[in-house]
Parts: C-alpha cells; structure tokens; sequence
C-alpha cells in the first residue's frame, strides 16, 4: 500500500518556513546550472544556425578558421568554371570570394581591446547570405572606405555606431549600417567591400570562397574534386556545417557548468538532508501512527524521498524561473576557433531546463535518502512514545 | 559547566546536524575560494622573470595580421634595445590531435640568450638549437606529456601555413611559468615558405626597466605611417590584453561567486534557526533563571559563529593546501597554471564565513529576544 502523493506534497506545504530556505538554496544551485550551459547553449546554436544548407564553403586545407586561409586568386578563377556551382538569371555563377582579417578595438566600457572578425564581402556574397539583412542606415558603397556593423557588435565596441569613424591599417573607416545577423555567426563580424578589404589590409589573396551548388550531389561532388585535385590545397564543406563544427568554445564553459552544479549540488545535498532530519524528527510521532495504521517501512521509506524529491522538484522550477529573465541577453567572449569576440545570447531551452529540474531531483533524493531510511526504521512504540 | 563548556555542549548535542551544517559551510567557501583563485589566475596570470624588461610588438590591425621582417634592424638599432627575436605562431597539431596542445612560436635561436632568458636548459641543448636549422626546444611539461627527448623527431601539421613541418628537438627547457610551448627557427620557417619576409610579432629586450617607456615610444614611433604600423607594450600589458578579449567572462564568474555566498547564508541562516528552534524551552528556562537577552545572544552567536568558522576552517584549509601543494597544472589539463591561494583570498573568504556567523545568528536572536517565558516554557519540541 503506498502513501497518497497529497500526503507528502502536503506536508512540504504545511512545513514550507523549515524548508524554504532549502528550496531556494536548490533554487540557486539549478539557476547557476542553467545559466552556464544556456551559455553554452547560445554559442553551438549561433554556430549551428549558420549558413544556408545549398552553401558550400571552400577553405584553406588544414586551416581552422576563415582569417587564417587562404585562397589565390587563381585558385578562385578556377573555381570559377566548375559546372557544379548553380547560376544566376544571367548565367553567371554564384560564386563570392571573401576577405577575413582580424582587427583589435578597444571596447565601448573601456574594459581593454579585443579582436573583430571583418567580412570584406561581394555583392553575391551578401546575396548568399540571406541571414544578414540591415536594420539600420545603409550598405557601404564599394570604393569607400564604408563598413556595416552588426547590431551586436556595435553594443559592444566603441566607434562602431552609425556615423563614426575608426582608424585601422591607416585608414579612417566609416560606419554606415547596422545589420541583424538573425542569431548566426555574422552576428559576431564587421562586412565591408571585398576589393576594398584587400587594398585596406593589403592583401593578395582571398580567405575563404563561398558558392552555391547547383544541387545536393553537386555539392558532394565539389568536395570530392577538390579531395582528389592535388594543385588545388583546398577542402569544401557545407556552409551549415562548416559553422556547426566550429564549437570549440563551448566546450570549457559546459565543463565550468558541469563543475559548478556539482561542487553547488555537495553543499545543497547537505543542506537537505539537514531539513529532511528536521522534518523526520519531529515527525517521529506521526511517522509511529502511520506504521500502526499499517503502512509498511518501505512505504514510509518511498514515502520520505518523495517528499525529498517534490521539495528539489519545486526548488528546480524555481531556479529555472530564476534564470529565465536572462533568457536572449546578449553577451560575447574570445572565440576559440576565430579568435575574435563571438556575441551570442543565453539560451534556456525546454530541454535545458528540464535537465536542470532533474539535476534538482538528484539533489533532493540524496538528501533525503538516509533521512528517509531512519524514518523507516524508527522502532513503532517508542515512536509513539515521544513527544 | 562554564559558559564556554555550555556553548560546546549545545553545538554539539545534535551531532549529525553540527556535522551536516559545518560540511555545506565547507563545500561553499571551498568552491568561493576556488572561484576567486581562478578569476585572479584569469585576470592577473602569472609573471615570468624578466617580464619587467620584455616588449611585446604586435601589429596595430591585430595580434593576427603579420609584421615585414625588414623592421627587425630598424627596431635594433632603437638605442636600449639588447635584443630582438621574431616570434610567430605556428598553429601546428601534434599527430593528428583533434586541437592543439601546447603552442609553438618560430624565433631567433639567440634569443633564447638574449630575450627569453626565463627558459633554462642545459648548454648543450642550446648549442644544438643555435647550430641546426630544424631543431626545436620544447617544454618540460610537454615533454614529459608525450616522453619526448632531445634528438627524438616529430611532425606538426600547420593551421596557419601551408603543409606540415618536421622537427628534431635540441633540447628541453623549464624555468618559465608556463612550460609547455615549442620553440623552433624562424629561418627553418622561412625556408619552408619560401622566406615570405613575414614575422608574427617582435620581441624585444630592454637594457633596465627605465629604458622600458622610451624604447616602446620609440618603436611605435619608427613605425608610424608605413603599410605596417606597430603596437608595442611592455610583456604585463600584452599579457593583459589577451584577457580583455575574454570579455565577459570575468563578470559571469563574479556574478557566480555572489551567488554562492548568498546561497552559504541562506542555507546556513536556516539551520541555525532550526537548532535554537528545537531548543525553545531550555533558552525559556535561562531566562527564567534570570540570564539576560543579552547573554542569551551571546549564546547564540557563539554557537553560529564556531560552526561557521569551523566550516571555514575545513574548506578554506583544504582549499588552500590542495591548490598551494597539489599539481594544479596536471590537475586541470594546463588550463590553470598557478593556481595559487594568496592571503588575500583566505582573509576575504574568512570574512565571509564571519558575516554569515553573525547572520545567520541574528533571526534566532531576535525570536529569543522577543519570547515571553511563560509562551517559551509552553512550547513543545
């Protein structure tokens, strides 16, 4: 015969001034969990919601990131006559050869300088990537020095406002738009003309080569040709997942997570089983009553880490509804596969939450294990005894 | 009994409560010590000997955008200057490693006498590296991660040039707080590329620190308004430039450490209420016998305060002795070098762990004070 659930659910309400503190103790224990790895979350989903899936991106072989490749401008030429790239109306090939460098800014709080990643970009470049669209202001003309500016970046980085000018490799550049890069990797960049990134920052080559493919097998067949062709040092990936890998990052602030909900979750389990102890002893007279009335140790034993558990259960919720408020603010750190300042929001899904109220559970049942197990063996008429 | 005795006894009369209550007081301030050792590891990284009279030159665009080799002599023959190496990142992978594990820099082979002069290894070792144009001394630490020895040879697949390159190392150093990078020839490099007359960054030697301001002036200034204008700052200034690039960062980890301690007082305020709660009767009693509110607040806040500070004592000591005496850099990987625990930490955390005595002291306090006898007396447990 097992306890009704409204027994134990009512006693966490009855007795809420002895376990508050718990419940908000495991409160903020889950929202620090969330709160990290919505963090981590934010970053692989701004890489992974990069890039349009008919894309394929054409880097550098060996390198890891756009600013540290190289393509030739003959090397671009030559792709150029791949019949596997889809054409325009015009039957020109959708084919756009960028420009990426890094430039250090100082940074609008006046907090120190970090590195942007600058796009010099074509007009079919832009056109590849749909994701990017101006909010603001206007697209710079090609043979001025002119750059749009991310909306992100320029909440971040002084100079980067609509009208100002910055001064890099010499030159004064003016900022004339602001775009919204939907959540995506261009969220994190600065674009400018392509020919007037490579006379800027003197360069002879191109970083990366985008282009469309005429169809899915098209795409597999670029990468496979440019595998195969020993003059050409390049490797072909899907624009998406190009991005998608591009993870590195994330991975030591989901260990810092990891690692805080655990060391957090030590002082929470004790802090638990504080209550639970509480709450068994002076209950010790009901507990009696219970056993005379028939329920079995085990009952009582299910009974107690329930309670337990809904206790951690309500404490998970309420740390998830903590950190909510923070859900889409926008914060940035060093990229480790760029190395440049990457902007992404704190992200708290369904599925993050959810680990979050379980990860409360856990907490909860541990607390009140051995508290539940000494209820259970409570001796029936000494517990009736006690005052 | 004496006073102290009776405050001991009450502490303790539950013991499986004092035990729960002082071990989360540990396992809080163990984590707040941590967190602070971190964010000051993140923010003000070790010093290596000699820092005070190196210069880091980058180029002004960014630390990513090469520099011309043909500014090396201009920059030598800037007066206090007694050394200059080039420097540049190599971004090689190890043996089809996933990522890099340690850096790798090419440099002038002299520099090693001239500039790094924190990296110690034996003579021999740097006569072979002076004399072999594909040698390469690497770290003790990287060494003993791969059981690497001077005359072994290895491969390392290039992120930022083309192809790959293969070394044979001269010998191995220690002595910098952070030894784990390779070192290998700029002219070995150069070869390979076919001597594109680009370097990554300088760096440079200064006399004493006085000649530090004036030569950075200096090379700044000799650089002004060609195609590769430069930035140079001392090494502490370069160091603390990279970790504003981590960005915020800093503040999640503070924001973290906040949290923590609100959750140690909230945790810890409670168990106190808890113990003087199941104890009504007996404060009812003393004061029946006549003690005063006053004395009965003692009571309470000696009791708070000694498990506090007994908490403190486990995790700040504990603390203290793994980071200070353990391998910390073994520990975590190489992300965390030092790792060290100043006074400054312990005192701040001691602080903490007071403040929450005395909190978590004051709601019992004030339900004692404000207890009539006779209610105190009816109370049942």
């Amino acid at each position: 015969m097992a306890l009704p659930l409204t027994y134990n659910f009512r006693n966490v309400v009855v007795r809420w001034r002895a376990t508050l503190a718990t419940v908000l103790g495991i409160a903020l224990v889950v929202a620090v969990f969330v709160l990290v790895q919505s963090l981590a979350v934010g970053l692989e989903q701004s890489a992974s919601n990069t890039g349009d899936p008919r894309n394929v991106m054409i880097v550098r072989k060996g390198s890891t990131a756009e600013s540290s490749s190289q393509v030739s401008l003959e090397q671009f030429r030559t792709l150029h006559y791949w019949p596997q790239i889809a054409r325009d109306e015009k039957g020109n090939p959708i084919i756009s050869a960028d420009v990426v460098t890094l430039i250090s800014q100082p940074r609008i709080d006046g907090q120190g300088e970090a590195n942007v990643s600058v796009r010099g970009v074509t007009p079919m470049g832009m056109m590849l990537r749909p994701q990017v669209k101006l909010v603001a202001g206007r697209w710079f003309t090609p043979g001025k020095r002119e750059v749009a500016v991310s909306l992100r970046l320029a909440k971040r980085f002084a100079g980067f406002k609509i009208g100002d000018r910055f001064k890099t490799a010499g030159n004064w550049m003016t900022v004339v738009g602001e775009f919204d890069g939907s959540n995506s990797a261009f969220d994190s960049e600065v674009w400018m003309d392509a020919d007037e990134a490579r006379a800027v920052f003197d360069r002879q080559s191109y970083s990366s080569v985008l282009v469309r493919a005429a169809s899915p097998q098209a795409a597999q067949e670029i990468s496979t040709r440019l595998d195969a062709d020993k003059r050409l040092p390049l490797r072909a990936d899907s624009e998406v997942k190009y991005y998608a890998d591009q993870t590195d990052t994330a991975k030591p602030i989901k260990f810092l997570g990891d690692f805080l909900a655990t060391a957090m979750s030590i002082g929470a389990v004790f802090a638990a089983m504080n209550t639970m102890y509480a709450s068994v002893g002076s209950r010790t007279r009901e507990i009696g009553t219970l056993r005379v009335l028939g329920f079995r140790r085990r009952t009582i034993l299910a009974g107690f880490i329930l309670e337990g558990a809904i206790l951690a259960a309500i404490g998970g919720m309420l740390g998830c509804l903590l950190a909510l408020p923070l859900h889409g603010y926008s914060t940035g750190t060093m990229s480790f596969n760029t190395f440049s300042e990457t902007v992404f929001q704190f992200r708290i899904t369904p599925w993050l939450a959810t680990k979050g109220i379980l990860f409360a559970v856990v907490v909860g049942v541990a607390g009140s294990l051995l508290p539940a197990i000494r209820a259970a063996r409570l001796p029936v008429i000494s517990a009736l005894k006690s005052v | 009994m004496t006073v102290s005795t009776f405050i001991i006894k009450n502490a303790l009369r539950n013991k499986r409560r004092a035990l729960l209550s002082v071990s989360s007081v540990a396992a809080s301030l163990f984590l707040l010590v941590m967190l602070q050792v971190a964010l000051r590891e993140l923010t003000q990284p070790p010093e290596s000997s000699g820092a005070e009279l190196r210069v880091a030159v980058r180029n002004k665009i960014s630390l990513t955008n090469p520099l011309p080799a043909r500014q090396r002599p201009i920059i030598e023959k800037i007066p206090g200057v007694v050394g200059v190496t080039p420097f540049t990142w190599f971004g090689g992978k190890y043996k089809g490693e996933q990522g890099m594990s340690f850096a790798q820099f090419a440099i002038d082979p002299k520099a090693l006498g001239t500039v790094f002069t924190d990296a110690k290894m034996d003579a021999a070792g740097y006569k072979n590296f002076l004399e072999q144009k594909d040698s390469c001394v690497i770290g003790r630490l990287t060494a003993e991660k791969y059981g690497l020895k001077p005359g072994d040879r290895f491969v390392l697949d290039s992120t930022v040039y083309p192809g790959s390159l293969s070394f044979r190392i001269a010998g191995i150093y220690s002595g910098t707080p952070d030894d784990r990078n390779m070192l290998f020839r700029q002219d070995y490099l150069d070869d390979s590329l076919g001597t594109p007359g680009q370097v990554g960054m300088w760096w440079l030697k200064v006399k004493s620190a006085a000649d530090m301001p004036r030569v950075t002036a200096a090379v700044n200034k000799a650089f002004e308004n060609t195609a590769a204008e430069v930035r140079a700052e001392s090494e502490r200034a370069f160091q603390l430039g990279f970790i504003s690039m981590l960005g915020n960062i800093k503040t999640l980890v503070a924001s973290i450490s906040t949290v923590v301690v609100f959750t140690l007082v909230l945790v810890s305020a409670s168990t106190m209420s808890m113990a003087i709660r199941e104890r009504f009767r007996e404060l009812a009693i003393l004061k029946a016998l006549g003690f005063r509110r006053r004395e009965l607040f003692a009571f309470i806040l000696a009791e708070s305060f000694g498990l506090a500070a007994a908490g403190a004592a486990i995790g700040i000591g504990s603390a203290y002795c793994l980071f200070n005496f353990g391998d910390i850099s073994k520990m975590t990987n190489g992300i965390f070098l030092t790792f060290e625990v100043t006074p400054r930490i312990v005192g701040l955390s001691a602080l903490v762990a007071a403040l929450l005595g005395i909190i978590s002291a004051i709601a019992p306090a004030i339900s004692v004070a404000r207890m009539s006898v006779v209610n105190g007396l009816k109370t049942l447990d």
